[in-house]
């Protein structure tokens, strides 16, 4: 069991809450929260009802060509992201989007890029073999790890390798037969959608009987003549699936190294609510190891630039500068919806390189020194760095306030968070 | 200029040594003991690339019964020998085998093979086949010869090979964007700012820091020695890099190791279209940075060993792709080598699990390159002997 957080919650509690889960906000929104117990400051921003924010002007149906449709589909992610009303579901999406990983260059479908974030909007606090069997049949997924083209009798082995591997158990906990058997379960399993005969097709999952391989299988121990959802079930309940995904969930939201104790103690709460991410995810966010981890994250390239937008409520408006901030996100390897591959990001100090630290202080330049930041010392700090009183505060403080949110943003103390 | 002249050299009179790992501190107080003028360029071909479509059996009735729709013709091969032949889109790459400096390595790979690609990409990177150890192979020899600039990795992020539990070693991808000006009325505080005193992860990034103010201003002091020497193929993003490490040879700066990659040759579906086109812009690639090298008087100084995480099943799949699989193929190019196809090559009759068996460890190749080319004890760097035949001068 986790222990929880007994304290009500400081300015720089907060502060951490809201930089953590949400991709930071303003002073205002970070005061708001002061005060208030763990589990009703959780509460106030996991509410995940708001829908899309009405003036988001990115629409993929605009694009001249399939290239522009992926590039405006990323910046209106992005959008949501910086503008919606629920940053942390959209963090949380962006969590389970680098866990079941795919790219736009392979899908090719704008349609199928929404219907995959909208599952992993709609499910992120569902019981995880819910959502892994709806992001195992979006036609997202199964073009991406080929399933589509998993046949009886000549079976592709993609997509049951990853989810063994990437989704659920990790490596070392299956063999190579039962990757083997469980791509025999997923045959059949493909996707229709639009074509030139019937162009108002639905874009949607099918199971084709014929393609289906159904004799019997032997996965993780068990025997029958499995489908595929009959794998998703044995993966996703399996006791190796709760303890790979709590450690995953502590290294991306708590520390890059997660006690062992509190990961055993993450993967009890799920495996007591057959992996209920919002149980699990409340256990998590109300416990006294997330509140004493403040500053034990490398802050991750997204982080950086919506962390940053959103802490200095910068108006980041117009196509041209969205397509400026992916340029910047694809050069620092971060692109929403563009992994480097299927394993999604790997985080922590990968993210800290000499190409990496100069583009994030070519970035920060960009952020503050043309744009009209008015902020005083003790507001920035605490929107950027967490705090009101920093060791930097008495350093910058006779400087002006763009030059002030410039170097937080170029201290090694911004590379956390 | 010399190393220590660098080490003293810093826009903002950053000492460099502060914060610094003993071990780094210690050997920059040394001379370059260890140093060498000899460049080992790592290109990582990411995905697991198909080796049987790369170097074809074409003799082997085997091979083309194993793959009705993916198998190369033999009409297409480019004849290496009686029995193997290469890729047809590798054509660049034969005017090197024609003046034997080329050498194809076959069934390489390791014991116990893992088919995952980052658990193999792992072992690959670390040497270490249990895929447990977090020390790059290139890492430990920055930390053996004591320099934190020996390798740059082209890319934005560095790879496990350049990394170790202390130390990461740079990744560049834009040279001309390599630069910190910091603007007017922040040095000073910037200054004070990076000697506040800090511990673990924040020291960490204090220190990289550190480390990426020295380099960039090392990098952009010598930049202009390069002069173009060769024309690279246009819409190919791996000869845009390999421009970029043609002129990171030419600045001269101490990096001994430079790596990036190109990808994905992860061919589940559709095998003939992507990996024809990577192996093209592979070889296209290759064969003008070779050139422009040449051209600077600098060929001589530069050997190219390739690699990727596994080769891929014997039998297409019904995709018309192929699925992960075991041993593959090493291509080692450039000074340095002697040229020819080494190893045995895969017997299509006795498989493993439908794979290529390895034969030949791939830590032996790299024993061989630190050994001959680069002249740094394999022993140290590997943990222990390996062997590789002799497919270097």
């Amino acid at each position: 069991m986790l222990t929880p957080y007994s304290r009500t919650l400081s300015l720089e509690d907060a502060a951490h809450l809201v930089r953590r889960t949400s991709f930071g906000g303003s002073a205002t929104k970070i005061r708001s929260l002061v005060g208030k117990t763990p589990q009703d400051a959780l509460l106030q921003l996991m509410d995940f009802t708001p829908s899309e924010n009405s003036k988001n002007p990115f629409d993929p149906s605009d694009a001249v060509n399939k290239n522009a449709a992926d590039k405006i589909f990323q910046a209106k992610w992005l959008f949501e992201m910086i503008h919606g009303e629920a940053p942390m579901r959209e963090k949380l999406a962006f969590f389970l989007h680098g866990h079941f990983a795919i790219s736009t260059e392979k899908v090719g479908s704008p349609e199928a890029l929404d219907q995959y974030l909208g599952v992993l909007r709609e499910h992120s606090l569902k019981p995880f073999g819910v959502l892994t069997l709806e992001i195992a049949k979006s036609p997202a997924m199964l073009r991406y790890l080929d399933n589509d083209q998993n046949k009886k009798g000549k079976p592709n082995e993609n997509f049951a390798r990853e989810l063994f591997e990437l989704f659920t158990l990790g490596v070392g906990n299956y063999s190579e037969k039962d990757v083997q058997e469980s791509a025999r379960a997923f045959t059949g399993w493909t996707f229709t959608g639009p074509s030139k005969k019937a162009p108002n097709a639905k874009l949607q999952f099918v199971f084709q009987r014929k393609q289906h391989d159904d004799g019997n299988k032997t996965i993780l121990g068990e025997q029958g003549n499995f489908t595929g959802d009959d794998v998703v079930r044995i993966a996703t309940g399996h006791p190796e699936t709760a303890h790979f995904l709590a450690n995953k969930l502590f290294k991306f939201y708590v520390s890059s190294n997660p006690k062992p104790e509190d990961v055993a103690a993450l993967a009890d709460v799920w495996t007591r609510s057959r992996g209920d991410l919002q149980q699990v995810l409340t256990a998590l966010f109300t416990s006294s190891s997330f509140y004493a981890s403040k500053n034990q994250v490398v802050k991750s390239p997204l982080d950086f630039v919506v962390g940053s937008i959103r802490a200095l409520e910068l108006p980041i408006q117009g196509e041209g500068v969205y397509q400026s901030l992916l340029r910047t996100l694809t050069g620092l390897g971060h692109a929403p919806l563009d992994p480097p591959n299927v394993s999604g990001w790997e985080g922590g100090r990968s993210w800290v390189s000499d190409g990496a630290l100069l583009s994030r202080i070519q970035t920060a330049a960009s952020f503050t020194l043309s744009k009209k930041v008015t902020l005083n010392t003790k507001d920035l700090t605490l929107a950027l760095l967490g705090s009101e009183t920093t060791a930097l505060n008495p350093i910058i403080q006779k400087l002006t306030s763009p030059q002030q949110a410039y170097l937080v943003m170029i201290s090694p103390e911004y590379g956390l968070m | 200029m010399k190393r220590r002249e660098f080490l003293k050299i810093s826009s903002l009179a950053i000492s460099l040594t502060t914060g610094m790992p003993a071990f780094l501190a210690r050997a920059a107080a040394q001379a370059q003991s260890m140093a060498g003028d000899k460049i080992l360029v790592v290109i990582q071909l990411s995905g697991g690339n198909d080796g049987l479509n790369t170097l074809v059996p074409y003799a082997n009735g085997a091979y083309y019964a194993a793959r009705p729709n993916i198998a190369i013709p033999k009409q297409e091969v480019l004849t290496l020998s009686s029995s193997l032949g290469l890729h047809p889109s590798m054509k660049p790459l034969m005017r090197f085998w024609d003046t034997g400096k080329l050498a194809l390595l076959e069934s390489v790979g390791y014991p116990n093979p893992n088919r995952s690609h980052f658990s193999s990409m792992a072992i690959w990177h670390s040497g270490d086949v249990t895929g447990a150890s977090k020390e790059g192979w290139i890492g430990r020899i920055a930390e053996t010869i004591g320099d934190p600039f020996c390798a740059t990795n082209f890319g934005s992020v560095t790879p496990l090979a350049l990394r170790t539990n202390e130390l990461i070693l740079p990744s560049i991808d834009n040279l001309d964007k390599f630069q910190l000006k910091l603007p007017q009325g922040t040095e000073k505080a910037f200054e004070q700012i990076m000697g506040l005193p800090r511990q673990n992860d924040a020291e960490f990034v204090a220190q990289a820091t550190r480390h990426m103010i020295s380099n960039t201003a090392k990098v952009q002091q010598n930049l202009s020695k390069y002069k173009a020497g060769a024309s690279y193929p246009e819409n190919n993003k791996f000869a845009a890099k390999l421009k970029e490490l043609a002129r990171l040879v030419a600045a001269n700066t101490g990096q001994r190791i430079l790596y990036t990659d190109i990808g994905s040759f992860d061919t589940h579906a559709g095998q003939r279209a992507d990996q024809d086109r990577l192996l093209g812009e592979f070889s296209s690639g290759i064969d003008a940075f070779m050139k422009d090298l040449d051209s600077q008087g600098l060929g001589d100084k530069v050997m190219v060993l390739a690699f990727s995480e596994f080769g891929r099943r014997v039998a297409e799949n019904d995709s018309a792709g192929t699925d992960h699989g075991q041993g593959g193929v090493m291509f080692v190019l450039g000074a340095g080598v002697k040229g020819g196809i080494y190893g045995d090559s895969p017997d299509l009759e006795k498989l493993n699990q439908g794979d290529v068996v390895y034969k030949q460890d791939f830590r032996g190749v790299y024993a061989r390159v630190l050994d001959n080319w680069l002249k740094i004890p394999s022993k140290t760097i590997m943990g222990a002997e390996f062997t590789a035949p002799a497919f270097t001068v």
